[in-house]
């Protein structure tokens, strides 16, 4: 029996090499050491022995089965080394290759730039509010300061609709009305929106443009606060320590009036064609609401006062983006477009 | 306006350069918008001195004049002008010169003769408008000096307010100008050799409206010689942009921008018995303007007329029957104070806005009549002769009061963040001639003006009244004597403080619903457009869908559009009502361009004429046309279709918390395919009662896409979003994974090619009942062994239960179910 073992032995290591797959060495394996297998019968006999050769037999079948064992664990990992080699063999491709492409869209810079004016107006407590672009002529012009047949008209070029008392809004300012009809002070109000003017259509100039109202109105809001809050707004925009000014404005909604500039972000003052040769770009207008228009919002003229500041999107847009024809904005060429992320 | 430097000189000393000057009065809100240089255009033009003037030996027109330009030389040069004469002195443009305009000047052989240069007319140099003779410089002008140096200038463009119709003047600007400074201001000399008879017998003014006509101050001359203006003065006029006429007539431009003070002339003998009526014109009337149109006349015009007619329109232009010709030998000077808003009107009516009319809009200081007919009256004496009639008309010599404004040196700090004494603020309200007063006893402080005159009371020691100088018309209220006292200290001063006032309450930005669609469409591969509200009328009419996409929480669309009154263009001239022109626009203009593939979004308004006023409404837009993907060997090539712009509304669905869209087939929109175009509608999770999305998509109808020349396919949608006028995201309810095992059925269901593919799975859903969590198709079969006309639609069904796992027998049931209800429903059996 000792010699059958020994036999089985050497046949099934034999084999256990010459194996060539897993699939092979698998089926060897069940075919001598499974439950029917022929290690397991050779086994089966050692119960008919004589006691006495049973200990020494039993040995004998224990260690040819743990050669087996190890032959076949042994030629497992060698199969297994080479079908992994084989694979990665299989499998180089050359990984100087463009990747698969992911669609890639674009936000245009108008609604992106007046939510990045609104981020820094907000981190200050300013919210967002919307009013209507058809207008009535009271909103946009008599609330504001601006009666019929005043000279002041001229600053602002109309396009007039066929219902009767309104026009295309040509600022964002009625929306300072509209706000302090429905809320109370404190107000720190945002007014994005399409405007609409009489205009030749150039460079610097459209027909329909974006500006962002804001509005902040309680009982002690100076003319300081203003300026402070334009430093940080033009920090944030262009740049901790971009220098600004504050100059002397006109607008009849507000008194007194304010230009505010920057330092010109092309030349940076040494002046250049983007700033007329200034060395400065004004990027809004501004000013302490006038007591007129806080009237006609419903407010004490004596008791609140505050400041309101309007500016152009696209200009803004401009300097953030070294644009340099806002034609571009509406015009919505891809190839322009697909470079804002 | 355009300030000729050495012209504001006249009124104030100028110790800055220009660039300063700029500076400052920019900074003082007179905006300098530009640095003009006048006659750097002149190149190699010198003064030179006519040593002898010969006739020409071959020519009986030209003459032969040697010049001295003060290089050792005599030039010959030849010239065609007869008003030259030895001893003179003219502008010389030696060889290599350029002139205005970019003329070259070469020595050039004349008739037999090489002149050296040319001897130039003033119009050649646009100094003057002469263009019959040479320009004749003075007698002391230096010999060989560029004439750049004696006649050049620098001309400042400043942006005067419309607030600021006093400084729409030199004498304005040199007020301005001496606050910085503290230079004096010179007023022009204005006195009158009065050598003619008393004024009374020459000229009555007879004022029937005095409301419209406030003030009429007339002076007459007599024995006047019309002709040109003096060179200098041509000069200075040209320069600030106005041209030069006659001596009269520039008399009265000059004392306009000198003054701010539009002066009329009228021919005398055209005034029928030197009678003036200021009245309305009357119906029918009609009046010849100098610029020779006949104009009927309105009866709310102002006019100037005598017994006979209307002579002028009041304010805005003369009529050509009395204008100062070179016949003329006495002339009447109208300096008269208008009603600002008439002439505004009536400026408009006739479409006739001049220099005159746009100061006369912004109101005119009243003291100002006398002394702009004085100041005419000496201009012409000196430019024209004559003499001036004794006295003046004046309908109206009261002076008015001045305007006093008490204000709170308290109140103005408030107002400035500043901590500025009253004794401080006085002193800078000085700087600009605003005089101060101490208040005694109770003031009333003017807080507003207006409608609602608002005025605070205020006690005696806490106000200080400020005194505005009359040409001030601009002041009347405290805020404005803030800015004043601001705008002389600096608005530089003013320091940047940070609020530390109380904060309004939390709002929730309005924009959250529109951020979330852009962010899941540029996700998506899109890019966003903004287009133009203005579109052309017929693109509105073509793009016009029968049944419009209802609105969700935004007023309903109205089909009446709203039009522009004044367009720029008709191709901009009505409000859109659908985002589809604008959108098919730019996906034309980049297929047009090269584009392989277009894929674009807009979030804008749609824009109607209600009952109530205008009617706007939010909508979504996406156009898709083209390629589909990028060039790659690692995707397959394709267009996009109908199924792109479905899965892109069912993504923005799903990104806004919306329940699956449910698409139905749209056959009866022209502008659309009538078999690849869908109705859809998405309701919320949260409430299956209410839409969250609805809207049509669709592909554009093949002949529309012929007559665009679009090739394969435009596929468009248009959506009413809940909320994206005004909304925002509400967090998602969650409920945890299921804690038992999910079962999964493939049912593979037949049935004709009519049946709506949403029938069947709404079929399945109600016939399934609540175990089905999920139900997907995974694909569509035609072909053998189906018969011709059917489809098989496979779907995938996903089975949970919760707190137990479910039995196979529960499955089956639901699964007989379903497949009885597909039989019963839709005529569907299962595919084995």
């Amino acid at each position: 029996m000792t010699r059958q073992l020994e036999l089985l032995r050497d046949e099934t290591l034999a084999a256990a090499a010459a194996a060539p797959d897993l699939a092979s060495l698998e089926r060897l394996q069940i075919d001598v050491l499974g439950r029917k297998g022929r290690l397991t019968a050779v086994l089966r006999g050692i119960g008919s022995l004589p006691a006495d050769d049973r200990p020494k037999v039993g040995a004998v079948a224990n260690a040819v089965r743990a050669a087996i064992e190890a032959a076949v664990a042994e030629r497992r990992e060698t199969l297994r080394a080479e079908a992994i080699a084989t694979r990665i063999a299989g499998e180089r491709v050359d990984v100087t290759l463009p990747g698969r492409p992911v669609p890639r869209g674009s936000r245009h810079p108008i609604p992106e730039t007046i939510a990045a004016i609104a981020e820094v107006f907000g981190q200050f407590g300013f919210v967002v509010y919307e009013g209507p672009e058809v207008e009535t002529d009271v909103h946009n012009f008599q609330m504001l300061n601006i009666p019929l047949d005043h000279p002041a008209r001229d600053l602002w070029d109309t396009l007039y609709v066929d219902l009767d008392g309104y026009l295309l809004r040509t600022h964002t300012s009625p929306g300072q009305i509209r706000v302090m009809a429905r809320e109370r002070p404190p107000i720190r109000a945002l007014l994005p929106g399409r405007c609409f003017r009489y205009e030749a259509v150039d460079a610097s100039h459209g027909f329909e443009f974006f500006q962002v109202e804001g509005l902040m109105i309680d009982e002690g809001t100076s003319m300081a606060d203003l300026r402070g809050l334009l430093d940080e707004f033009a920090g944030a925009l262009f740049g901790a320590g971009r220098a600004t000014r504050f100059r002397p404005g006109y607008y009849p909604f507000t008194e007194p009036s304010v230009a505010f500039d920057v330092r010109c972000v092309v030349c940076d003052g040494a002046g250049c064609p983007a700033c007329s040769r200034t060395g400065w770009m004004t990027i809004l207008g501004a000013g302490m609401v006038h007591p007129v228009v806080l009237q006609h919002g419903g407010l004490d003229p004596e008791r609140y006062q505050g400041f309101a500041f309007g500016m152009g999107v696209e200009r803004i847009a401009n300097l953030r983006h070294a644009v340099a024809d806002l034609r571009y904005y509406l015009e919505n060429d891809l190839r322009f477009l697909e470079q804002f992320r | 306006m355009r300030v000729p430097l050495s012209w504001l000189a006249d009124y104030v000393d100028l110790d800055l350069t220009p660039e300063a000057l700029a500076d400052r009065l920019t900074l003082l809100g007179m905006e300098v918008k530009a640095i003009e240089r006048w006659g750097s255009d002149w190149r190699s033009v010198v003064v030179g001195e006519l040593v002898a003037v010969d006739p020409h030996p071959n020519s009986e027109r030209l003459s032969l004049a040697r010049v001295n330009v003060g290089d050792g030389t005599l030039r010959e040069i030849v010239c065609g002008a007869t008003n030259i004469a030895a001893g003179q002195r003219v502008p010389v443009a030696l060889p290599g010169a350029v002139l205005p305009g970019g003329r070259r000047i070469e020595r050039a052989e004349k008739l037999g003769v090489v002149s050296d240069g040319m001897l130039c007319s003033g119009d050649e140099l646009r100094l003057t408008t002469d263009a019959e003779g040479i320009l004749i410089l003075p007698a002391d002008a230096p010999v060989g000096r560029p004439l750049a140096d004696l006649f050049g200038d620098v001309v400042l463009d400043v942006d005067v307010k419309p607030n600021r119709g006093d400084a729409l003047s030199l004498v304005g600007l040199a007020r301005e100008v001496a606050a910085v400074t503290g230079a004096r201001v010179r007023l022009p000399r204005a006195e009158v050799a009065e050598e003619g008879p008393p004024v009374e017998e020459r000229l009555r003014v007879e004022i029937e409206e005095p409301g419209l006509c406030p003030r009429f101050v007339g002076r007459w001359v007599d024995g006047v010689r019309v002709g040109p203006s003096p060179d200098r003065v041509q000069m200075r006029l040209l320069a600030a942009g106005m041209r030069p006429v006659s001596n009269v007539v520039d008399a009265s431009n000059y004392v306009m921008l000198e003054l701010g003070k539009p002066i009329h002339t009228f021919d005398a003998a055209a005034v029928e018995g030197g009678r003036i009526v200021v009245r309305r014109a009357r119906p029918g009337e009609t009046l010849e303007t100098l610029d020779h149109e006949e104009r009927i006349l309105d009866p709310e015009t102002l006019l100037i007329a005598d017994p006979r007619g209307p002579l002028a329109i009041a304010g805005v232009m003369g009529g050509a029957a009395s204008e100062v010709s070179e016949a003329t030998s006495s002339v009447i000077i109208e300096s008269a104070i208008f009603d600002p808003v008439s002439i505004r009107r009536t400026a408009f009516r006739y479409a006739l806005r001049s220099e005159a009319s746009l100061r006369f809009e912004k109101g005119q200081e009243f003291g100002l009549a006398p002394l702009g007919a004085d100041r005419t009256a000496h201009l012409i004496v000196a430019w024209a002769g004559g003499t001036v009639a004794r006295g003046r008309v004046d309908t109206n010599p009261r002076e008015p009061e001045p305007v006093r404004i008490p204000f709170r040196p308290a109140r103005v700090n408030r107002l400035l963040g500043t901590a500025l004494s009253g004794a401080e603020q006085r002193e800078l309200l000085a700087r600009v001639g605003v005089e101060t007063e101490p208040a005694r006893g109770e003031v009333r402080v003017p807080v507003a003006r207006g409608e609602r005159p608002h005025d605070v009371v205020a006690a005696g020691e806490e106000a200080i009244v400020a005194v505005a100088p009359p040409w001030r018309r601009d002041l009347a209220i405290e805020a404005d004597i803030a800015e004043e006292i601001a705008r002389i200290r600096g608005y530089e001063r003013i320091g940047g403080t940070r609020p530390d006032t109380p904060m309004p309450a939390y709002r929730r930005s309005p924009l959250g619903v529109r951020d979330a669609v852009r962010t899941a469409l540029v996700g998506a591969g899109l890019a966003e457009v903004v287009t133009h509200a203005l579109v052309a009328p017929e693109d509105l009419e073509a793009y016009r869908l029968r049944r419009p996409v209802p609105s969700l929480d935004d007023p309903e669309p109205v089909a009446t559009p709203i039009r522009v009154t004044n367009p720029l263009s008709s191709l901009h001239s009505v409000l859109r009502q659908t985002l589809f022109p604008s959108l098919t626009g730019v996906v034309l203009l980049n297929l047009r361009r090269g584009r392989p593939g277009v894929a674009i979004f807009e979030i804008g308004k749609g824009y109607g004429r209600g009952p109530e006023g205008p009617v706007e409404w939010w909508r979504l837009g996406i156009a898709l046309a083209g390629a589909a993907t990028p060039p790659s060997p690692l995707l397959p090539r394709r267009n996009f279709d109908l199924d792109d712009a479905k899965g892109l509304v069912e993504h923005v669905a799903a990104a806004l918390g919306f329940a699956e869209p449910r698409f139905t087939a749209e056959a009866d929109e022209p502008l659309f395919h009538p078999g690849r175009t869908a109705r859809l509608e998405a309701r919320l999770a949260t409430d299956a009662a209410a839409l969250g999305l609805v809207g049509i998509v669709g592909e554009l109808h093949p002949a529309r896409l012929e007559a665009l020349e679009i090739r394969d396919r435009l596929v468009l949608a248009e959506l009413a979003v809940r909320g994206l006028g005004e909304g925002w995201l509400e967090p998602p309810k969650v409920a945890a994974p299921p804690r038992h095992p999910t079962v999964e059925r493939d049912l593979a269901v037949v049935v004709g090619e009519t049946v709506p593919a949403a029938r069947v799975a709404e079929t399945i859903r109600s016939s399934a009942g609540p175990l089905l969590r999920r139900l997907q198709l995974f694909d569509v079969y035609r072909g053998a062994p189906l018969d011709e006309g059917e489809r098989s639609l496979a779907y995938r069904l996903t089975f949970w239960a919760e707190g137990r796992t479910l039995t196979e027998e529960e499955v089956e049931a639901v699964v007989a179910a379903v497949t009885g209800a597909l039989e019963r429903e839709v005529g569907g059996r299962l595919r084995s």
